[in-house]
């Protein structure tokens, strides 16, 4: 477990060097390849909810679907509009990428992996840094210079930024209950003496936190952002080739964060009996994300007016309510 | 001037990010288009974050991501976007103007380097005996902020709030005209 400024005052060599990059490439390689099973367990699952097969023919199972699919965005022509604001249109989808790879960063994923950032604040750097990639989504949108794209990102930015306050607000009642903001410690404070993870004590926070989860990451029923039927799938309507595929890759790096946000606040993360940490951890975010899929298969889409309301007068108040009770029950129980 | 300066990680991060910062600082001074203006600013306070951290204050550096890289940067390419986007800085008259900002520019560099460097001054150093030093940022600030400062801290969210209520009752009135 890295502390989190242990680099700064050790000299820097080529061990400490190589050290940084094999960890960024190593978990890069790692995303890559969660992200494309996610996405063909995604339309699997889909296919079997609504009796069909799903992806069968690429490789054995249709295994190699999803690759065969980003191979065929790479080599694809990067098309950018001719009335689009060229500059803009070209760093949107990096701009849109870089956080969701970087929230990664103070995840722990097992009981001593290397790669965590051991970091007092946590929680605030996932929200702080998942706030940016809006900025990406709003300017892809604009820079498009088409009216789709512009209210979808627009309706995008709406979305995340008023649900990311009930977000923040229910992860507070599970901070104020560890007693801190580091992700390592809120994982050892739910296995220490009374053996019990905090979706028991905290579970009206964890309803509004699975319902904000799933609005930030935008999927059903609130993928209003992408509507295909009303907005012709929004923001990104006139990306194409690798442009495309990183917004594509930025929304499912999300939700495998969001999941290991989750298991790690709500489901002790990497504790569990018998088995090594690392299993646990899967198992827990597989269930969150077959969670999302599920939704996503069984779900019809909400109104924007609906959604904007039932964040800022139901969940809100909801969230609030939760952060008071914990605080005056742990001061009553102490 | 750098004799003895070792290669950490916090010297080599020093200079990207100063790098970028100075970048971002000028991108938002030279560019024509607001737009762009607006995300050069959204650099250089996601650069000063970064100087937050080299300086071990994490609190403060994430609250200024979230506030001034997330919130304020969207906030203000909101207003560009629903408003005139395509406005243009108009060209410049030509004048002695910059001459004069380059020799102020250069003379206030010249004397903050002579404090920093020459003139003798003795900079406190962070040592193992320092008060707080080791101690956990996050507690720290939110147990002054509830003791030695909770009046200020309660002044500010209710002007936060007066805020908040006045914005809404102004976009309200608008609507109904």
């Amino acid at each position: 477990m890295a502390d989190f400024f242990s680099w700064v005052d050790k000299p820097l060599d080529t061990h400490a060097v190589l050290n940084m990059i094999i960890g960024a490439v190593v978990i890069l390689a790692f995303i890559l390849g969660v992200v494309t099973y996610s996405i063909y367990f995604q339309r699997k699952l889909i296919g079997w909810m609504q009796w069909r097969i799903g992806p069968n023919r690429v490789g054995p199972l249709g295994l190699l679907q999803t690759i065969a699919d980003v191979l065929k965005l790479l080599i694809k022509e990067d098309v950018v509009p001719e009335k689009a604001d060229r500059n803009i249109f070209l760093i949107a989808p990096i701009l849109a990428f870089f956080p969701s790879f970087m929230v990664l960063a103070v995840i722990p994923f097992s009981a001593n992996h290397v790669f965590t950032a051991y970091s007092n604040v946590g929680v605030l750097y996932y929200i702080a840094l998942s706030a940016m990639t809006i900025i990406g989504v709003v300017l892809g949108g604009w820079a498009s210079n088409n009216k789709y794209s512009l209210i979808g990102g627009m309706r995008s930015a709406a979305q995340m930024i008023s649900y990311e306050v009930p977000l923040a607000m229910s992860i507070l009642g599970v901070v104020l209950m560890a007693g801190s903001m580091n992700l390592v410690n809120i994982v050892e404070a739910q296995i220490s003496f009374p053996y019990v993870w905090y979706i028991v004590p905290q579970f009206l926070g964890f309803c509004v936190f699975i319902i904000s989860a799933t609005a930030e990451l935008s999927r059903t029923p609130f993928d209003l952002p992408e509507a295909e039927s009303e907005l012709v799938s929004g923001y990104n309507t006139e990306y194409s080739g690798f442009r495309f595929a990183f917004f594509y890759l930025a929304e499912y790096v999300y939700l495998f964060a969001m999941s290991g946000l989750g298991a790690t606040l709500y489901f002790g993360g990497w504790s569990g009996p018998f088995l090594p940490g690392w299993i646990w951890f899967g198992i827990k975010v597989t269930c969150f994300i077959f969670f999302f899929f599920w939704l996503q298969a069984t779900m019809p889409r909400i109104r924007t007016d609906q959604l904007l309301t039932f964040a800022w007068k139901v969940l809100i108040p909801l969230s609030i309510v939760n952060l008071v009770l914990t605080a005056v029950l742990k001061y009553l129980l102490h | 001037m750098f004799s003895g300066l070792v290669i950490t990680g916090q010297t080599v991060a020093f200079f990207l990010i100063a790098l970028f910062l100075i970048a971002c600082g000028v991108m938002l001074l030279s560019m024509k288009k607001v737009i762009y203006m607006a995300i050069s600013i959204g650099g250089v306070f996601i650069g000063a974050a970064a100087v937050y951290i080299l300086l071990e204050a994490d609190f403060l550096a994430f609250a200024q991501v979230l506030v001034y890289a997330g919130a304020i940067t969207i906030m203000l390419l909101f207003a560009i976007m629903l408003t005139k986007h395509d406005e243009l800085e108009r060209p410049a008259v030509i004048t002695a103007h910059p001459v004069w900002s380059v020799l102020g520019t250069a003379g206030l560099g010249l004397i903050v380097l002579w404090v920093v460097k020459f003139s003798g001054i003795k900079w406190p150093q962070a040592t193992a005996d320092s008060p707080f030093q080791g101690q956990d940022n996050v507690k720290m600030i939110g147990e002054s902020l509830f003791s030695q400062y909770v009046i200020p801290f309660e002044l500010v969210s209710v002007v936060l709030i007066v805020a908040l209520v006045g914005a809404i009752t102004l976009a309200n009135k608008e609507e109904k005209n």
